[in-house]
């Protein structure tokens, strides 16, 4: 008993050392957010903030460059969200549930791209959006990643292993395949939606290289080039740019922590095993 | 986002194994069932296809058709066929960015995965609640952007920053950590570490899941302590997981540029160059022929990494039929 006890309290002590050596930079970033620019940087050093400083963090919010890209980028990042959970489900659909010729053919060239390297296609794909004239728009943000190889795969997967008993009854009753779709399929797979689409927002909102590249006009900045260029375009404003990233990071850690259950059994799901 | 996507070590998403459709069941149905179903089946891909299409096979093609050709915006392409392969694998800046990719990677992953291999087997061992608060808190800084993590980690090694105050707990004196050509690359892949390791460490605690209980009780009965169990249980038992997040780690290691580019912007003196940030300075550059020589050098890349992965990956899936 006191030895299970005594583990018992090992283990508490591991647990918040682990938990605080893993949190301690953001939990650092979130703090300087409070301090003045010059207590950020300066001997002799201090976690706390002397002086709470709640300016930074509502400065940031009413900062028009910055609240613009926040609203542009999270407006992108929902689209997108949207578009490729709906491209993806259906060709994984047709993947995991039809029957067509060419099938083999068209696997494959989906599932490529999945081991072709960004870079390597990086600086092409900048020529082929501006031959389309897509440069300097949402589109351009928004578009060319909408398809993605993995997450067909990932949804393929689920899909594969969903029970076929009332797909068939539905059959019999001559309910047609897009039917099945959206009244079978779709409600039926909010788990998996979940986990990529949080993915896909990810993507979106963490993109910065992109972004660089194709968007050049500061009124459709991104929010990750914003922080970027922070201390570039306003000088050494350490407060206020630790008060942006942490409101920066805030939505995707919000994503994290609402669906953490969902997003730890996706990973499970996606690793292989 | 394409470029963005596989820039990341953190996104490793889907099996690298090209799996064999199911041939299905063929029932025999009247041919005009068939022909509706196969109208069904094309019409729900052509999204899919046509942006692969249009944003991967385009780019992927024309980069090799790109590759062979020399020319620039005044004068019409000249064709010089392998001539920038050859200019690439002769050139020793392109060397020492594959050596301190190489540095890069050969620090993250193994750190990486011994530090995820200890926080899984200690998760494991934990009740449900703890544990779930465990994988959720290990999990945390890998939705922060490495955007976000560079703005922050730069002012954590500033000189009066986060990182030289633990070392003056420690008695040991303040280090230029970005300024400092030995010191860079460690420096960099702290954050590197850190964003992984929350996938790192869930894939492994599957893979310690897997393994049935009475095999480390019966060790255990015989007298075997932690470390003996783990190197002679675990460790073997977990050889395809780990071969896996060593394979996927170290090409994406290798392929890391985001964190050295914001946080060291490559220096001092391409100390901290990883093949894909000298692969954009030189797309950046204003060098002749330097879309194509980048272009080339991200194919070189792509050909040697993904031989290696996919030849790691056949070994992986052989074992997996023999065991079968």
């Amino acid at each position: 008993m006191v030895r299970s006890r005594r583990s018992l309290a090992a283990k508490w002590v591991l647990l918040v050392l682990i938990a605080l050596s893993m949190l301690m930079p953001l939990a650092w970033m979130a703090l300087c957010g409070f301090k003045r620019d010059l207590d950020v940087l300066k001997t002799p050093f201090a976690v706390l903030p002397q002086v709470w400083e709640w300016h930074n963090y509502t400065a940031m919010l009413h900062d028009r460059q910055y609240m613009t890209a926040v609203g542009l980028t999270m407006l992108g990042a929902v689209i997108f969200t949207g578009l490729s959970i709906a491209v993806n489900a259906l060709a994984a659909y047709a993947f995991a549930r039809l029957e067509f010729p060419y099938k083999r053919v068209l696997w494959v060239l989906c599932i490529m791209p999945m081991f072709v390297p960004a870079m390597s296609i990086l600086i092409t794909s900048f020529v082929v959006v501006s031959k389309l004239h897509m440069l300097n728009t949402l589109a351009v943000l928004i578009i060319p990643g909408v398809a993605s190889a993995a997450q067909m795969f990932f949804m393929r997967q689920f899909f594969l292993g969903m029970p076929t008993a009332v797909e068939d009854a539905a059959r019999i009753d001559g309910c047609s395949r897009w039917r099945i779709f959206l009244k079978i399929f779709v409600p039926n797979s909010g788990a998996v939606f979940v986990v990529v689409g949080i993915i896909s927002y990810m993507a979106y909102w963490n993109a910065y290289v992109w972004p660089i590249l194709t968007i050049s006009n500061p009124t459709l900045q991104q929010i990750m080039p914003v922080l970027a260029n922070f201390l570039d375009d306003r000088g050494p404003q350490y407060g206020q740019l630790m008060a942006a990233s942490t409101l920066a990071a805030l939505p995707t850690i919000v994503l994290l922590l609402v669906f953490q259950r969902h997003i730890v059994a996706g990973v499970r799901l996606s690793g292989i095993k | 986002m394409p470029p963005t996507q596989a820039t990341t070590p953190r996104k490793r998403l889907g099996t690298v194994t090209a799996e064999v459709v199911e041939a299905g069941t063929p029932e025999r149905r009247s041919s005009t069932a068939n022909r509706e179903e196969r109208r069904t089946a094309y019409l729900m891909l052509a999204p899919m296809v046509v942006l692969l299409g249009i944003f991967v096979i385009w780019p992927l093609v024309y980069a090799f058709k790109q590759s062979m050709y020399q020319g620039n915006f005044y004068k019409a392409p000249v064709f010089v066929g392998l001539s920038f392969y050859k200019y690439v694998l002769t050139d020793p800046g392109f060397y020492q960015s594959l050596k301190v990719g190489g540095y890069y990677a050969v620090i993250v992953v193994p750190g990486g995965m011994l530090i995820a291999l200890l926080l899984a087997s200690f998760i494991k061992t934990l009740g449900a609640r703890m544990a779930s608060f465990m994988k959720t808190t290990v999990y945390l800084p890998t939705v922060v952007s490495a955007v976000i993590a560079s703005v922050l980690f730069r002012l954590i090694y500033a000189d009066q920053g986060l990182a030289n105050w633990l070392l003056g707990l420690v008695n040991l004196g303040p280090k230029n950590f970005l300024g400092n050509a030995s010191m860079v690359i460690p420096a960099v892949a702290v954050p590197g570490i850190w964003l992984g390791l929350g996938i790192t460490t869930l894939i492994m605690l599957a893979g310690l899941l897997d393994i049935p209980e009475s095999y480390l009780e019966s060790a255990q009965l015989d007298g075997a302590g932690f470390l003996q169990r783990t190197w002679y249980i675990t460790l073997p038992l977990l050889k395809n997981v780990l071969l896996y997040l060593f394979v996927t780690g170290l090409v994406a290691a290798f392929q890391e540029f985001l964190l050295p580019l914001l946080i060291a912007n490559g220096g001092p003196v391409n100390a901290s160059t990883t093949p894909n940030l000298y692969i954009f300075n030189q797309f950046r550059s204003a060098t002749p022929y330097a879309m194509t020589f980048s272009i080339t050098a991200s194919l070189v890349l792509f050909i040697v990494l993904g031989t290696i992965s996919a030849l790691v990956f056949r070994l992986i899936r052989s074992e997996k039929a023999v065991d079968a």
